[in-house]
């Protein structure tokens, strides 16, 4: 006998009662009158950056505007021509070690905690975390109010990997005193448009 | 006197830190009141959570199953493993199969619990942990003194020192907590960028897609797995939970009441491998589970999603601190696992409890703590561990009550003297 049935034998063998599933169809889930507004605020809460793509604004120039420094920028998005890095072309992940500026789009947000669903859609996930700044395009009319909500949206797309964002990385490890700037992004910028 | 006790003795003795790591969790406990008094909704998620956490508990070998077969047709290895030997032995054979000499590894309790660090290493494997408070807790060579926030003991001094020594800080006598942070980014950053496998745990396990789930606040499980070409993600069996629908409402719990905050700042679904990669490995860990689940009394303990807030919130816990207990994992939690992992061996727990119960109203899936342990002190005798003084006290009232007579002249006798000046033998 495998090991996988010896020890799902064992479970058969002393479950006693079996519960049903509960239903979440009376879940009273917050809903927000603005979402977008509540989605902006969590995130600022959460540490995030957001501004908004003026009209007839180019994203370039703005992110250009926001990171006049920089010097290496990441991304695989067609309306970026400010890259110098593609993580679709990368001999591999290292090599985007150094990134100043990562952008990446986002799929949709989530007003109740400013999490915004990334799924891979690159070739270096590295991208959405070895950057030191991290630049999320996201629609403003891409929000839903909860978690139940966004997770029945999640998708992870062919490459099998996608994340909730909330904010940069962050610790509280020493002392309990709250630092930006753990392992990954040190700082995340959303850009509505 | 309980071993906790004594340990506990001797963490007080420092009245100014006991004060500070009692209004250090205690602040942890207020966060969390913050984020539950926020949502309306808040008791209703955590029915729910009980709910699916009963359901799928009890359906426990139909989820493993299809969690199994779908990380399968994901393209991902699925192993089991019985016991912790055998866990550290497939982690071992994995890495060296693929020659891998050196893993970063997000936070793991599971890992832990099956002591994989130490014998990895033995095996001349370098384990990095990535996790900034676990990363500071390894080069003390010390073990988490709280599951969430397993460095919190120890001052920005202590950290600064151990940096200098370390190599990791070159600002002599800088010990900020924001510099500190930022030496330890660039030291792991280099170790992320250099080591052959990632190495993460798992908050939940999807049946439904065959995701693993890991949330973190620093991104260090997916610097972990974004740099190296191998993924080994280790879950106990209990982390399985059926959908995203379930996974929502366990999302929603976790880190309000872990941390206070609305959410972590990763939330990461990893389903394969990614390109270039080499196919991502899952571990199903028993290691004493499959036999838990079937004890009538504690099987539901296995609700815990370990965010710790029976910890933060627990008043013996909070003045006695997690090395007081004597398994891995400290307050009320931790002294139910720990009887059920060996009632032999960690008895001495079952006395840090004021059964205040405060524990099981903040448990974000009704885990009813506080009456276990108060069930886990009557089966002391089973074990022989309860304490020799209780057990002569209960034999001696059992004696007076079952006897009227005997009764009636003891009862005849002491109010005669005010209860105060009786003189009562001092507890061992």
């Amino acid at each position: 006998m495998s090991r996988k049935e010896e020890i799902l034998g064992r479970i058969r063998a002393v479950i006693r009662e079996r519960y049903d599933k509960p239903s979440l169809d009376d879940l009273q889930a917050t809903v927000f009158p603005d979402p977008l507004a509540a989605f902006i605020a969590a995130s600022q809460t959460a540490g995030s950056k957001v501004v908004e793509l003026a009209t007839g604004a180019d994203i370039n120039e703005t992110v250009r505007g926001l990171f006049p420094e920089a010097g290496v920028i990441a991304s695989n998005l067609p309306e970026i021509s400010i890259a110098t890095l593609n993580p679709d072309t990368v001999g591999s992940a290292q090599e985007l070690n150094g990134t100043d500026v990562g952008i990446i789009r986002g799929s949709f947000g989530v007003a109740e905690n400013g999490c915004i669903w990334i799924p891979q859609a690159m070739k270096e996930k590295a991208v959405c975390f070895i950057s030191e700044n991290l630049v999320i395009l996201l629609s403003k009319t891409e929000i839903v109010n909860n978690m139940h909500e966004a997770y029945r949206r999640v998708d992870l797309g062919d490459y099998g990997y996608g994340t909730f964002i909330s904010g940069p990385s962050k610790t509280a490890d020493i002392a309990q005193t709250l630092v930006m700037g753990a392992q990954a992004a040190r700082s995340v910028t959303v850009v509505l448009v | 006197m309980s071993k906790h006790s004594k340990k506990a003795k001797a963490f007080l003795k420092d009245a100014g830190y006991s004060e500070w790591h009692d209004a250090t969790f205690w602040a942890v406990r207020e966060k969390r009141d913050n984020m539950s008094h926020g949502l309306p909704e808040w008791e209703q998620l955590r029915e729910k959570a009980s709910q699916i956490k009963l359901h799928t508990l009890s359906h426990l070998d139909q989820y493993l199953e299809q969690f199994a077969s779908q990380a399968e047709k994901n393209g991902t290895i699925v192993h089991w493993a019985a016991d912790a030997a055998e866990f550290n032995q497939i982690v071992f054979e994995i890495l060296s199969s693929h020659g891998v000499k050196k893993i970063v590894k997000s936070k793991s309790m599971l890992t832990e619990e099956c002591g994989m660090n130490p014998y990895l290493e033995s095996k001349g494997i370098e384990v990095v942990e990535t996790d900034l408070g676990e990363r500071i807790i390894q080069l003390l060579g010390q073990a988490p003194s709280h599951i969430v926030m397993p460095a919190v003991h120890l001052t920005p001094d202590q950290v600064g020192e151990l940096f200098e020594r370390e190599g990791i800080s070159d600002e002599i006598g800088n010990h900020d907590p924001t510099y500190l942070t930022y030496r330890a980014r660039l030291s792991l950053r280099n170790e992320f960028l250099t080591a052959g496998a990632g190495m993460t745990g798992a908050n939940f396990g999807i049946a439904a897609t065959g995701d693993i789930v890991v949330c973190t606040n620093e991104g260090n499980a997916d610097m972990s797995t974004s740099c190296p070409k191998l993924h080994i993600a280790a879950l106990g069996l209990e982390k399985v939970i059926p959908d995203y629908d379930s996974l929502a409402v366990f999302q929603r719990l976790l880190c309000r009441s872990a941390t206070g905050q609305p959410t972590t700042s990763y939330t990461s679904h990893f389903r394969k491998a990614r390109p270039g990669a080499e196919p991502m490995h899952i571990i199903l860990v028993d290691n004493g589970r499959s036999q838990w689940i079937g004890n009538q009394q504690h099987w539901k303990t296995l609700k815990c999603i370990r965010c710790g807030s029976c910890m933060n919130t627990c008043p013996v816990y909070r003045r006695s601190g997690g090395y007081s207990y004597s398994y891995f994992i400290p307050g009320p939690v931790g002294v139910n696992l720990g009887m059920l992992r060996d009632p032999r061996a960690h008895s001495g727990n079952v006395s840090a409890c004021t059964l205040c119960k405060s524990c099981q109203c903040v448990c974000p899936v009704k885990i009813d703590l506080g009456e276990q342990i108060y069930q886990w002190r009557q089966q002391l005798p089973e074990w022989g561990t309860e304490p020799a003084s209780k057990r002569m006290l209960c034999k001696g009232m059992s004696t007076v009550f079952n006897h009227p007579l005997l009764y009636k002249t003891a009862t005849g006798v002491l109010p005669k003297k005010p209860f105060h000046s009786l003189k009562l033998d001092k507890d061992e």
